[in-house]
């Protein structure tokens, strides 16, 4: 069996003047959850699109399961479950009736019941898919992505708009699905959400990964394990003097100050010291440590909801 | 296996169909209605024939009323204010004043063509009671016989009407039900989520094609029978052969509904490309009134329009038991279309 679920050499896709896929490489194992992150416009969609089928590349080259689109595009079709960032169904469509309709599509397919259990939508199973809450809406997606038992699941963006709790008990299904061996590609706005359910991270922008590593390795190579968050009452001040005192390299937002720092030790007492010769309203100082939104950050130079 | 996919996509779509109140209301309820509405307006007041409203001042006209009874015109005779007053209204198409021995025809300008076989009738009349008082011999007139112009059915207006509906129906089902309904699946991206799955596109649209034409052909079967019951205009010609110009006139609208759908980008603009051809086309192909009185480079154009050949086989077939021969004109116009809108509706066609 190939040990790959999802091979990517060198993908480009434009339309018309815009470049939205540059190069793109990526290799991910069988069983492995692999998250996507970056900014919109990054070309995320875009080559989710393209690993789903549904954008023909201009080059470059894709094997899902081992198989080219191209080639295979059935058999793909039927070994792989998609769920976009908000699928839309018809609004008088009840729920047993929707995932039954689409068990007609695949050659192999999960009974049904079987899914309105793990989806916990077992009463709703005759509801009019409109009158489901947002989350029971995801999870009907989500289950519409698994009526033929896939191997390899797409999921764009899956818990945008999603309230905690609903988030949660979306993440304790796909990580059953990992459990069951499942490969998963997700894409996604939070961090905790990569944090909490990814084994590999990408970093995607203009068209391409700009980092690959697990959370862990991620953090670890910006050499920066803390911050400190300077909160102002007012405006937050200009930082050059206090640069030029401490050594030390600002951030300046509306209301406070980002001081990023390799040694929090000798760091801290600096910042204090800083603070106290210029006399500066400072009213509140937080230590964090650095999260995967401080590599975005620096990797992108924008905040991912932009 | 693709049969067993076709037919469950086709009796989910007829269900999905059927749930959807508006769709419902435009294809069944809408056709009765205009049957019941327009069909009940312009039936006349009671027993077809000539009815003249008269004016008189001055006690009756004994030879002239004697005339006009023995041409079968109705009349009645009202004061002369109260004669204002409904000319006023508008609702009379003729109204006969005598004042003074002097006679004069009014005729509404906006109801001209109803009103002229009614002035005709009374200048005819005029005429025979000028001849018997100067003692002529008596005239010989030429018989008026009222019938569909295929000479088969005296019906009313409601069977003009009927065929017209049959055929609007038509053309709503493409412009409305597939153009509006198909830019929607697109922009919603339900046709995206459908084109990860491996179910194949032509028995997607070859089931959605299927759910249509069950619905059309159901929406002709309540509006004939209200037809039957209401009026009592019945088929004269073959079932098999209205089922064919139904056929055709779907294949030929529907390919308009996909290939109008491929330059909306947005359902707002649906409806308006929609409403764009639907207007037009509604108002100009005879549905509700014949095009005679147009200028005739309208009608020339008019004739060509694909739904216009449609209604006139439509209403050849229902009302005057035509076959199919003698409507090739008709049909092949309508065949030029279906095969035109055809190849560029596959052509345009996106899934995705």
């Amino acid at each position: 069996m190939e040990h790959l679920a999802i091979e990517v050499k060198n993908l480009h896709k434009s339309f018309g003047t815009v470049q939205a896929v540059r190069g793109l490489n990526l290799q991910v194992q069988r069983g492995e959850v692999f998250g996507l992150l970056g900014p919109n416009g990054a070309g995320k969609t875009t080559s989710l699109e393209m690993l789903e089928g549904l954008v023909q590349p201009d080059s470059g080259e894709i094997h899902i399961l081992g198989m080219d689109w191209r080639l295979h595009g059935t058999e793909i079709r039927n070994r792989i479950g998609v769920q976009f960032q908000s699928t839309q169904l018809d609004e008088k469509i009840k729920v047993r009736e929707v995932l039954e309709m689409y068990s007609t599509y695949y050659a192999k397919t999960r009974p049904v019941w079987e899914l309105l259990r793990l989806l916990q939508l077992d009463e709703k199973a005759d509801a009019y898919q409109i009158k489901l809450s947002g989350g029971q809406r995801q999870r009907l997606a989500l289950g519409l992505a698994l009526v033929n038992d896939p191997e390899l699941i797409f999921l764009d963006e899956p818990t945008t708009g999603l309230d905690p709790q609903a988030r949660q008990s979306f993440w304790d299904l796909v990580r059953q699905l990992k459990s069951e061996g499942r490969t998963i590609l997700i894409t996604t706005h939070y961090m905790d959400e990569a944090e909490a359910l990814c084994d590999r991270i990408g970093i995607m922008d203009h068209g391409q990964i700009l980092q690959l590593g697990t959370p862990r390795e991620l953090i670890a190579s910006l050499h920066q394990p803390s911050y400190a968050e300077l909160e102002f009452a007012q405006a937050a001040p200009d930082a050059a003097q206090f640069m030029q005192q401490t050594g030390l390299q600002v951030d300046v937002k509306p209301m406070h100050w980002m001081v990023a720092m390799q040694d929090p030790k000798h760091d801290l007492q600096q910042i204090l010291t800083g603070v106290e010769a210029l006399n500066l309203p400072m009213q509140q100082l937080h230590v964090r440590r650095a999260s995967l939104e401080d590599v975005f950050l620096q990797r992108t130079g924008r905040s991912l909801r932009e | 296996m693709n049969s067993r996919i076709f037919f469950n996509q086709f009796f989910m779509g007829l269900k999905l169909y059927v749930r959807r109140p508006a769709a419902m209301f435009w294809m069944m309820a809408f056709p009765v209605l205009m049957l019941l509405g327009l069909g009940t307006v312009f039936s006349g007041s009671g027993e077809p024939g000539f009815r003249l409203v008269w004016s008189q001042a001055d006690g009756s006209d004994e030879p002239l009323l004697q005339a006009l009874k023995e041409l079968n015109v109705q009349v009645e005779i009202v004061r002369p204010e109260d004669a204002d007053v409904r000319w006023k209204n508008g609702k009379l198409p003729v109204l006969l004043e005598k004042i003074n021995d002097r006679y004069t025809l009014r005729v509404n300008s906006y109801l001209a063509a109803q009103g002229m076989p009614v002035v005709a009738m009374v200048q005819q009349s005029f005429l025979m009671v000028q001849a018997r008082a100067n003692g002529a011999v008596e005239l010989q007139r030429i018989p008026l016989v009222m019938e569909s112009p295929g000479g088969h059915h005296d019906g009313p207006y409601a069977a003009f009407l009927l065929p017209g509906l049959l055929g609007l129906n038509l053309l709503m089902m493409g412009v409305f039900s597939i153009c509006m309904v198909d830019v929607d699946l697109r922009v919603k991206g339900i046709y995206k989520r459908l084109a990860t799955t491996p179910l194949p596109r032509h028995i997607y649209l070859a089931a959605q094609m299927l759910v249509r034409l069950i619905v059309v052909i159901a929406a002709a079967l309540i509006l004939m029978l209200v037809g039957a019951l209401v009026f009592g205009i019945y088929n004269q010609g073959s079932y098999l052969n209205l089922f064919v110009l139904i056929l055709l006139g779907t294949a030929c609208f529907a390919s308009m509904g996909y290939l109008l759908a491929s330059f909306a980008g947005t359902i707002e603009a649906s409806n308006g490309i929609a409403n764009l051809v639907f207007m037009p086309l509604m108002m100009l192909s005879g549905v509700y009134f014949s095009l005679d009185a147009a200028p005739l480079w309208l009608q020339k154009s008019a004739d060509v329009l694909p739904l216009t050949p449609l209604l006139k086989s439509l209403r050849a077939v229902f009302n005057d038991g035509a076959d199919l021969a003698s409507q090739m004109p008709s049909i092949e116009i309508m065949l030029t279309w279906t095969v035109i809108l055809f190849v560029f509706a596959t052509r345009r066609f996106k899934w995705v």
